[in-house]
């Protein structure tokens, strides 16, 4: 009577791939990592030692320490900067929104170690900026440590802010708005006591990411930090260690660091399992009609906070166009710095097009079908799946190359060192947005047009090809740059990953930062904003159009 | 021309049984309509027709062969759905080709079939359109053309009208019963909306948590209702308790609120409590002066609330025992206070089973 195995043969094949991707790569090194963590130094017995001595060592809490201060900073700055961005944008009369939104959106795709640097270029010790002030007698303290840290932060992370609130801004029902001027509430107080509230949620959500994203960081720190410990990069320091690799401290570390990220998870859900309210906008949400002036500041507020958050990136496109004589600014444009940039090889930059791009294709080889299970199969056994699927959000890239190269440099299968591993790696670290952003396009897809197909005589894996794909392409492309563009500027696992042979434009531009000359290291930065910022502009367009033509 | 038989058919959600051994013989070329509140099980069981959903148990035969073993795209069903479900990526016409490509016919083909069933639905000159440049009502039709035109054994309908305004709606439903009457096919017709239902029904089965209260045509459904059920869901009835006193043959006599009424009983003992239903439309309000007709019945109470709708009235009047009878009449009633309420005690329906 039940059409049997057949039926679920579909779920049940991609359930089995995707379990068996993510426990090989996913589970099994995090496992390692554990297991690094609970072994002595030779290797042989479990001990809670490795934990004592780290805990107990004052160099690695300060580590701990500054990790979650800095973090629960930046997603303070990012909700402070990003919350009154979106609302101006939802809002808000102001004119130049689709603009607005994507530069608002850039930072995301941008290399934010590369702000990191450019912050350097201008305010560092021999900064462009710095050397003006102190030209004019004006002293000025470099912006390394946690203030620079965070500022980098908060103005490359604010987008995870902007999207969703804007998002939930535009879908608060206008009628509870109303209501609680009809019951005598002024603007600001309606504002205060209901359409925030309603919103909390989003903006927690958004919080989250940023903490999260700030938490995992290796690059922006790496940068900036100088002397100041902080987790991700300490982990890193252990394992490839300048004298003597230390796999169990550095096991230690990555356990605190996915231990900070697990608790954050659960505070925020325990904060939205008690508000938890389904609003929807019955139609647009109408703009506020407030007075010119307030317009205006609307509008300046904005560019502002963009202008900031772009600036650091346009200094480093510059400065990479400048000519130098060693470490001394000359003030005459030439390529030079691309041309000692690529001077040994062209390798670094084809390793990054040809690893973004199989990274990209594998993670929507995976993720896309998860997606189509999760979304219209439901069961128990699906939902599973989406939490396995998600959670290598949770886990820093520096702790996923350190368990990749626990797990696979011996045993049954060798992979370090090749080009494999780091693919591997990204296609994991990617998954979860994979996952998530086929399953938004899947979700906006009336699952009775699918049935239609069906139901006309078209069986059901053709009625994917012919009917789903199509639907979801514009989608599936836009998951696929994004991905690329992702893993072009990813450097966390990247850097404990990569070998000789394999250096990609990031590790290039890491390796160049220990160089003398700025020009290099900003040539490679110019590189890597162009190979991430380009594609996206370029689908950007497209979808605007795709979504134009299905209004 | 199929002839469809729905046989102990059963699905469980969890502990919900959505469909709960149900049986129906639906005849060739008959409109027949699922008709029950939300949650009731009709969508489900249309989708088992469809093959959307699986069978617990039982059996779905098209002209005595058996159709549930076979998967949904190999079932030559055509199916409507609530949402419409038009492909926002192919045009009208590409919509409408759609099952015949899956049927490999060919290109001369398909183009003349696409014209005749676009015509059917009076969307001639809409081929080349796109299913964003439509509105609801020609979405509908594209729909319509897209499953009629495979040449379904049978077309089944997924409440079809609910996203239209109420003008359309009956527009659209006298259009769907007279496409069905020219095509001469079987159809399988979902709605929650009773007056749709007796409007275009040759067939009406009546659905209740999984289960069929009632199958019958539409007068039947609204004149001689089978359980209490049926007869508040369709149309408004007045639901009273009563206890018969004497059977004569067919006839019974049950006291209820207070008088003793007349009327026909097929089963019931003498002294089973019973429910009889009283349609609002029964019941008049004798005018003062007027005198009572020959053999009708009686009953005194006080006029409570009065609604005038234009075409027709609504009262209510409060029995002696607390409980409403609604009345429907043309004119507003001329008196107020205590009124007496007539009736052809032969339209009281008796109902087994309490209210």
């Amino acid at each position: 009577m039940r059409s049997g195995l057949g039926r679920h043969a579909f779920p049940l094949g991609v359930v089995a791939i995707a379990v068996a991707f993510l426990g090989l790569f996913f589970l099994y090194p995090l496992l390692k990592v554990f297991g690094a963590s609970l072994l002595d130094a030779q290797g042989t017995t479990l001990t809670f030692a490795n934990y004592l001595s780290v805990l107990s060592n004052r160099f690695f809490l300060q580590g701990l320490t500054n990790s979650l201060t800095i973090a629960a900073a930046a997603a303070a700055f990012a909700i402070l900067i990003g919350v009154p961005f979106a609302f101006v944008l939802a809002r808000l009369p102001v004119g130049g929104k689709p603009a607005l939104l994507a530069l608002a959106a850039l930072p995301l795709v941008l290399p934010s170690f590369v702000g990191a640097y450019a912050l350097v270029l201008l305010f560092g010790r021999a900064g462009i900026v710095t050397g003006m002030l102190q030209s004019l007698g004006i002293p000025f303290e470099s912006i390394y440590g946690a203030k620079g840290i965070v500022l980098v932060y908060a103005f490359t992370l604010y987008p995870y802010v902007v999207l969703p609130t804007v998002a939930a801004f535009k879908s608060v029902d206008v009628s509870v708005e109303e209501a609680a001027q009809n019951l005598g509430a002024s603007p600001g107080r309606m504002l205060r006591t209901v359409t925030l509230p309603l919103v909390l949620p989003s903006i927690l959500a958004g919080g989250l990411l940023v903490f999260i994203e700030a938490l995992e960081n290796f690059g922006v720190p790496f940068v900036l930090a100088e002397d100041k410990p902080i987790l991700a990069v300490e982990a890193y320091k252990l394992f490839v260690g300048e004298t003597a690799s230390n796999p169990a401290s550095a096991g230690v570390l990555g356990m605190l660091l996915i231990a900070c990220t697990v608790a954050a998870l659960l505070i925020q859900r325990g904060i939205l399992a008690r508000r938890h309210f389904a609003t929807r906008a019955r139609g647009a949400t109408p703009l506020l009609a407030v007075s010119p002036p307030m317009r205006r500041l609307g509008a300046v507020y904005c560019w502002t906070v963009i202008v900031a958050a772009l600036v650091p990136f346009a200094t480093v496109v510059v400065v990479s166009l400048l000519e130098f004589r060693g470490p001394v600014l000359q003030y005459g444009l030439s390529l030079d710095n691309f041309a000692q940039l690529f001077q040994r090889s062209y390798r670094p930059l084809t390793n990054t097009v040809l690893l973004a791009t199989l990274a990209a294709a594998g993670a929507a080889i995976i993720g896309v079908p998860v997606a189509y299970v999760v979304v219209r199969h439901r069961s128990r056994l699906s939902a599973l799946l989406d939490v396995v699927a998600t959670s290598p959000f949770a886990v820093a890239g520096t702790v996923l190359g350190i368990g990749l190269v626990l797990a696979y440099s011996s045993g049954f299968l060798i992979l370090t060192g090749t080009w494999l591993i780091m693919v591997l790696a990204y296609i994991v670290r990617k998954l979860p947005f994979s996952v998530r952003s086929a399953s938004a396009i899947l979700h906006q897809i009336d699952p009775s047009l699918e049935e239609a197909s069906v139901n006309l005589g078209v069986a059901p894996l053709a009625t994917f090809l012919r009917i789903t794909v199509p639907l979801m392409l514009g989608g599936i492309v836009g998951g696929l740059v994004l991905t690329f563009v992702t893993v072009a500027s990813e450097l966390s696992s990247t850097v404990v990953l990569y070998s000789g042979p394999w250096t990609t434009m990031t590790v290039a531009m890491f390796q160049a930062l220990e160089g003398t000359s700025p020009g290099v290291a900003s040539a490679a930065a110019t590189v890597l904003i162009v190979f991430t910022v380009l594609p996206v502009a370029l689908v950007y367009r497209l979808l605007r159009r795709h979504e134009l033509s299905m209004l | 021309m199929t002839a469809i038989t729905i046989e102990g058919v059963v699905r469980s959600f969890g502990v919900l049984r959505a469909v709960d051994d149900v049986s129906i013989a639906i005849r060739d070329k008959e409109f027949f309509t699922l008709l029950g509140p939300s949650g009731c099980g009709k969508t489900t069981l249309l989708r088992m027709v469809a093959g959307f959903c699986e069978l617990d148990r039982g059996r779905i035969l098209f002209d005595g062969e058996r159709i549930d073993t076979l998967p949904p795209h190999g079932r030559n069903t055509g199916m409507v759905f609530q949402s419409y479900a038009v492909f926002p990526h192919l045009t009208v016409a590409d919509n409408v080709a759609y099952g015949l490509r899956a049927r490999r016919i060919a290109a001369v083909e398909v183009d003349r079939r696409i014209d005749h069933a676009l015509k059917l639905v009076q969307l001639e000159n809409f081929r080349p359109r796109w299913p964003h440049q439509l509105s609801g009502g020609q979405l509908q039709r594209v729909a319509i053309a897209r499953a009629i035109v495979i040449e379904p054994r049978v077309l089944l309908l997924d409440e079809p009208l609910s996203n239209l305004d109420a003008k359309l709606r009956v527009e659209m439903r006298t259009e769907i019963r007279r496409l069905q009457k020219t095509l001469g096919i079987t159809v399988i017709y979902v709605t929650h909306d009773q007056e749709e239902a007796l409007a275009i029904s040759d067939r009406i089965a009546v659905m209740r948590s999984g289960r069929i209260e009632q199958v019958a045509e539409p007068r039947a459904i609204y004149e001689q209702p089978a359980t209490a059920f049926v007869a508040e869901f369709v149309g408004t009835s007045n639901l009273l308790r009563g206890t018969i006193q004497q059977r004569d043959g067919e006839m019974v006599d049950i006291m209820v609120a207070g008088v003793s009424v007349r009327t026909r009983a097929a089963a019931g003992l003498v002294g089973d409590r019973v429910v009889v239903s009283l349609r609002p439309e029964a019941l008049s309000l004798l005018a003062p002066g007027e005198v009572l007709r020959a053999g009708w019945a009686r009953i005194v109470g006080l006029l409570s609330e009065v609604e005038y709708l234009g075409p027709v009235t609504r009262f209510t009047v409060q029995l002696a025992d607390g409980s409403p009878l609604r009345l429907m009449a043309l004119a507003p009633p001329a008196t107020a206070g205590e009124v007496i309420v007539a009736f052809d005690p032969g339209r009281a329906i008796v109902l087994e089973g309490s209210a």
